[in-house]
């Protein structure tokens, strides 16, 4: 999951949380603040008539020879009445009680309050209905949800904003740097604007690091390159001395062989330097691409060159080419020693009386050359490294190789930009798949 | 003829020395590049070679240098360092061949004597071999008037090699360097030499017995032709 998402997620999900919470305590809040605010009120009208009783005397709410005084509103929400009390209980307070006015019974929440006017004690009760009260509840509920949830997906909106904001440097150096080109990445250092610290490290340690494999590339290349190199001259005096030594006539034929057997092993050191050091110069780009041949031809030039490899196990070349290509700017010395390595193969590791099917066809926009063997096959452990230098796999052990073929191949395909996919099942065979890119 | 040999590294220097000496050549050794600007300056030579790779001296320059007092020699660049430049330079540069360490001396042998039929115009190109005639120049065997045209390039490159090193035993390696030393794979024991001589037998058989094409057991084959 990238950042971003987990960021927006984690936010999303903490606003829900608290939203949710929220929601649940709302009712009980709301009611709080309802009972609060309506005793407030009771609490006021209470000093309302007190004040008027004070002022104007009981008189005003009760005649005499009346013992009690009632009023309410038509619809009864409200209720204060008066009364001599006889008990001298003290009543003082406001609770949740029910009471019935005419024909209605209603619950109401009602302060009770005792004083004396006139000698007398009375008491007096103002009353709101419940009914009333919870009336407020709903709309103030609803509000407050609305503006809460209006809030947090502001919230959400500006998070997201910001962190798409904060993390576009991540994002730049993980394309331009990490993923966008191949990785290690060896062009120009382009520094990503970001005035985050952390990006900015990031960015400059993936970049010293860069620098460093490079570096440690350019060494090893230029390692093999040189070592290839300062090799071919004592090769070439030993092949020389051999060579000399095998014409001279007081050397004996037993020691010709030996001596043969001394070239033998001195080819095979020849080989390896030289493969290596053609994979260091392909590397290093020390090849032209200035050559111009049809697939069909090289092919075919191919064929002369290996034909005779047939033989040995009866093995049956077949080529179609339902399309033929002109290559263009290519290495035709590189091109052929790919076809060459990758047939090469395909007969060594190919069973007696075996096939080899080399075809060329368009598939969609891509030109794709396969080479299908009948041969021993690869395992798909082994896939992942057989363009490793060196590598020999199990079963070419019985082969004179020395795990440089496919090496070869595949720089020679990086240096002409031609994509390789292998196919290939234990005992049946392998499909290697050259796809060259479009023109 | 003569050859300057011109190669810093003495022991090679030798090698070559020694073969083209056998070989009838008359060798004149240069371990530098300032003792054979003097050679060259003084001396008229058939053939020069020509280590590019000199500690004291641009190989190309010296090439350059030897080009106005030796106008008539063959130079054949010898180097380790198998760039793809220092080739077409030196060959721009009027080299007349181009060989790269490590090779085999039966090559540089042969490829002084492809120049010396180019450049001197020897003509003796028809070979007769037993019941047969190698035309090296058409590229043809001619078997009574008719020729067979079942033999390959590869083979008929084979044949050319054995007649041009006649009489002379020429081993496996030496005959698959020269057909397939330009290739590059990663076999280093391949055998298939004796799979092309087993063809050209059949194909030559069907005519007549190629008698003079002997197998020289356990170390190559050799064509041999009595002068």
């Amino acid at each position: 999951m990238k950042l971003r998402t987990k960021l927006t997620l984690f936010n999303t999900i903490s606003k829900l949380v608290i939203v949710t919470l929220f929601v649940w305590l709302l009712p009980v809040l709301i009611k709080n603040i309802n009972v609060n605010y309506t005793d407030t009120r009771l609490r006021k009208q209470r000093d309302e008539v007190l004040q008027t009783v004070k002022q104007q005397g009981i008189k005003s709410y009760i005649q005499n020879g009346e013992s009690d005084y009632a009023a309410y509103t038509p619809i009864k929400d409200v209720y204060v009445s008066i009364e001599e009390d006889t008990l001298g209980e003290n009543l003082d307070g406001i609770k949740n009680e029910v009471r019935k006015v005419e024909t209605d019974t209603i619950a109401y929440r009602i302060l009770s309050h005792n004083f004396t006017s006139d000698k007398k004690n009375y008491l007096l009760e103002i009353g709101i209905s419940l009914d009333s009260v919870n009336e407020r509840t709903g709309p103030l509920q609803s509000i407050a949800f609305i503006v809460l949830v209006g809030m947090i997906i502001l919230t959400i909106v500006a998070d997201q904003l910001y962190s798409d904001y904060i993390l576009r440097p991540l994002g730049m150096i993980i394309k331009t740097k990490l993923v966008g080109t191949k990785f290690p990445n060896f062009g120009s250092y382009k520094e990503v604007k970001t005035t985050t610290q952390d990006f900015q490290h990031l960015d400059l340690s993936i970049h010293q690091m860069i620098q460093t494999i490079e570096s440690t590339f350019q060494k090893e290349r230029e390692f093999i390159s040189n070592a290839s190199h300062e090799l071919m001259t004592p090769i070439s005096i030993l092949q020389s001395k051999i060579e000399n030594m095998f014409e001279e006539e007081t050397v004996a034929d037993e020691l010709k062989v030996r001596l043969l057997e001394m070239q033998r092993i001195l080819n095979r050191l020849k080989s390896i330097t030289k493969t290596l050091l053609l994979i260091s110069q392909i590397e290093n780009d020390q090849f032209l691409k200035e050559d111009t041949i049809t697939v069909s031809d090289l092919l075919q030039e191919v064929y002369d060159e290996i034909s005779i490899r047939l033989q040995d196990k009866n093995i049956t070349f077949e080529m179609v080419i339902h399309e033929d290509l002109t290559l263009t700017r290519v290495n035709k010395f590189l091109l052929f020693n790919l076809f060459f390595n990758l047939v090469n193969n395909a007969i060594k590791y190919n069973r007696e009386n075996g096939t080899i099917t080399v075809e060329a066809v368009k598939e969609g926009n891509n030109y794709v050359v396969n080479i299908i063997d009948t041969g021993i096959g690869i395992s798909t452990a082994d896939l992942p490294i057989i363009f490793n230098r060196f590598k020999k796999l199990k079963q070419a052990l019985q082969q004179d190789s020395f795990g440089l073929g496919l090496p070869i191949v595949k720089s020679i395909a990086d240096f002409h930009q031609i994509k390789i996919e292998v196919i290939s099942e234990k005992e049946v065979g392998s499909m290697f798949k050259l796809i060259f890119s479009p023109l | 003829m003569n050859v300057l040999i011109i190669e810093d590294e003495k022991a090679l220097a030798r090698e070559l020395e020694i073969f083209l000496s056998n070989n009838n050549y008359i060798c004149e050794v240069c371990f530098d590049g300032t003792s054979a600007s003097e050679k060259v300056a003084v001396n008229l030579y058939d053939f020069i070679l020509i280590d590019l790779g000199l500690p004291d001296y641009e190989g190309l320059d010296l090439l350059k240098e030897a080009k106005i007092s030796n106008p008539e020699a063959a130079y054949i660049i010898l180097t380790a360092r198998a760039e793809i430049n220092d080739r077409i330079k030196g060959l721009d540069m009027g080299a007349d061949d181009y060989l790269a360490k490590p090779f085999s001396l039966l090559e540089l042998q042969s490829r002084m004597q492809a120049i010396t039929r180019r450049k001197f115009g020897l003509k003796n190109n028809i070979i007769e071999l037993g019941d047969f005639l190698v035309n090296l120049t058409d590229r043809v065997i001619v078997h009574n008037g008719d020729e067979i045209s079942s033999i390959t390039k590869k083979e008929f490159d084979l044949i050319a090699y054995l007649i041009l090193h006649k009489n002379r035993t020429v081993t496996r390696n030496q005959l698959s360097e020269h057909i397939w030393g330009s290739i590059i794979n990663d076999d280093y024991d391949s055998n298939y030499i004796d799979a092309h001589i087993k063809n050209i037998r059949k194909k030559l058989n069907a005519h007549a017995s190629p008698d003079w094409l002997e197998t020289v057991r356990g170390l190559g084959y050799k064509i041999k032709i009595s002068t």
